[in-house]
């Protein structure tokens, strides 16, 4: 297969971890984030994303998950007072950790803007995700790294 | 605790090279206080390992262990069930528990994934600093608990050197306090100046790190 059919056909897997704290409304993601184009979605909540360790993270990679998306409360939003930092503090250790085995860093992210994120936003960050991680190809440990 | 940095990555991969069945153990004391070698840092390692391996060659399956103490042999006898298959083990824990695996388990190659570099105490979340070199011969009963060994960049016996700071910090390290002005502010606080004052016998070095290995035999124990 040459790299532009790839690239073409390629729909990334992606999955959104957020704050539960930090979602304005109650209107569904799942449903929202399944109605995407172009890549799919899943999404999974926390309680506080100081919840999410940095096995959590790789462990998505691992499983062959193309991007992860962290969504967390702003600076001076957290009900936990210093959960998103420490959440922040993870992923960018985790991105540390893949760029030392060559994994690119992309294909994981956390967002921390604003207070009050709404379905669109979710949807919005988790596109860009995509988009970053469409780029970069299939992770290599899809179908369980068999090649 | 006994300190430990990772090692890195690379180095790890290196050795696992051309394994495909990995056993990754972890030791539940003082590596996990540093955060290098507990449950914690080995599920962290695990997938990275394997997303790693898997980039350079086939399939790799890693288990995963934490040991309460890899130190002790009655510990590392739980890995018995786990190493039918295992061609690899890397062990986060210190050297001593490398070891201890390794006698174990002869037939099998056992790997470090940590460097042990010291004994420290943690002084902040996520800052540690070194507190005992194992000198062998321990003055800190004439050190006002303070220890100059480890605590001072020249480990010397009698200071403060000329180098100290204004700030009372380390002409070496201005980050760091400057031990001997530490253990004169102590001693002073106690009123006990003048014992600084002291001649102190020699201080005996043949029991320390760099003494050649060591045995301790304790015949109260050995019933």
């Amino acid at each position: 297969m040459n790299g532009q059919a790839q690239t073409t056909a390629f729909e990334p897997d992606i999955v959104v971890l957020y704050c539960g704290h930090c979602i304005r409304e109650d209107r569904s993601i799942i449903s929202a984030l399944e109605s995407v184009k172009g890549f799919s979605a899943r999404c999974s909540m926390v309680s506080c994303s100081s919840q999410i360790e940095v096995s959590h993270v790789l462990k998505l990679l691992e499983q062959g998950v193309d991007g992860v998306e962290v969504i967390a409360c702003s600076e001076g939003a957290c009900k936990s007072l210093v959960g998103s930092a420490r959440a922040e503090k993870r992923v960018r250790y985790a991105q540390t950790l893949l760029g030392n085995i060559h994994m690119n860093a992309e294909r994981l992210g956390i967002s921390r803007k604003k207070t009050g994120i709404t379905v669109e936003d979710i949807v919005g960050l988790a596109t860009e995700r995509a988009d970053a991680v469409r780029a970069l190809g299939p992770n290599h440990m899809k179908n369980g790294g068999k090649k | 605790m006994i300190f430990a940095d990772c090692k890195p990555i690379e180095e790890i991969v290196k050795n696992l090279k051309g394994s495909k069945n990995v056993l990754l153990i972890g030791c539940a004391t003082c590596v996990a206080e540093c955060a290098v070698g507990g449950e914690r840092e080995v599920e962290i390692l695990a997938p990275l390992l394997r997303m790693a391996l898997e980039k350079e060659g086939g399939p790799v399956q890693i288990t995963t262990k934490t040991l309460e103490k890899q130190c002790e042999a009655e510990f590392v006898e739980e890995l018995v069930e786990l190493m039918p298959g295992v061609d690899a083990v890397v062990s986060l824990a210190c050297g001593i528990g490398v070891q201890a695996v390794a006698d174990r388990f002869q037939k099998v190659a056992v790997f470090p994934g940590v460097n042990t570099s010291a004994l420290t105490i943690r002084e902040e979340p996520g800052l540690w600093a070194t507190r005992c070199e194992a000198c062998g011969d321990c003055v800190l009963g004439e050190t006002f608990g303070i220890c100059p060994i480890s605590r001072c960049a020249k480990s010397l016996m009698n200071g403060p050197c000329g180098g100290t700071r204004n700030d009372g910090k380390c002409e070496v390290n201005p980050d760091v306090d400057c031990a001997w002005t530490l253990i004169v502010d102590r001693a002073e606080a106690r009123g006990a100046l003048k014992s600084l004052m002291e001649v102190r016998k020699t201080k005996n070095w043949s029991n320390s790190r760099h003494g050649g290995t060591k045995r301790v035999l304790r015949e109260d124990l050995r019933v």
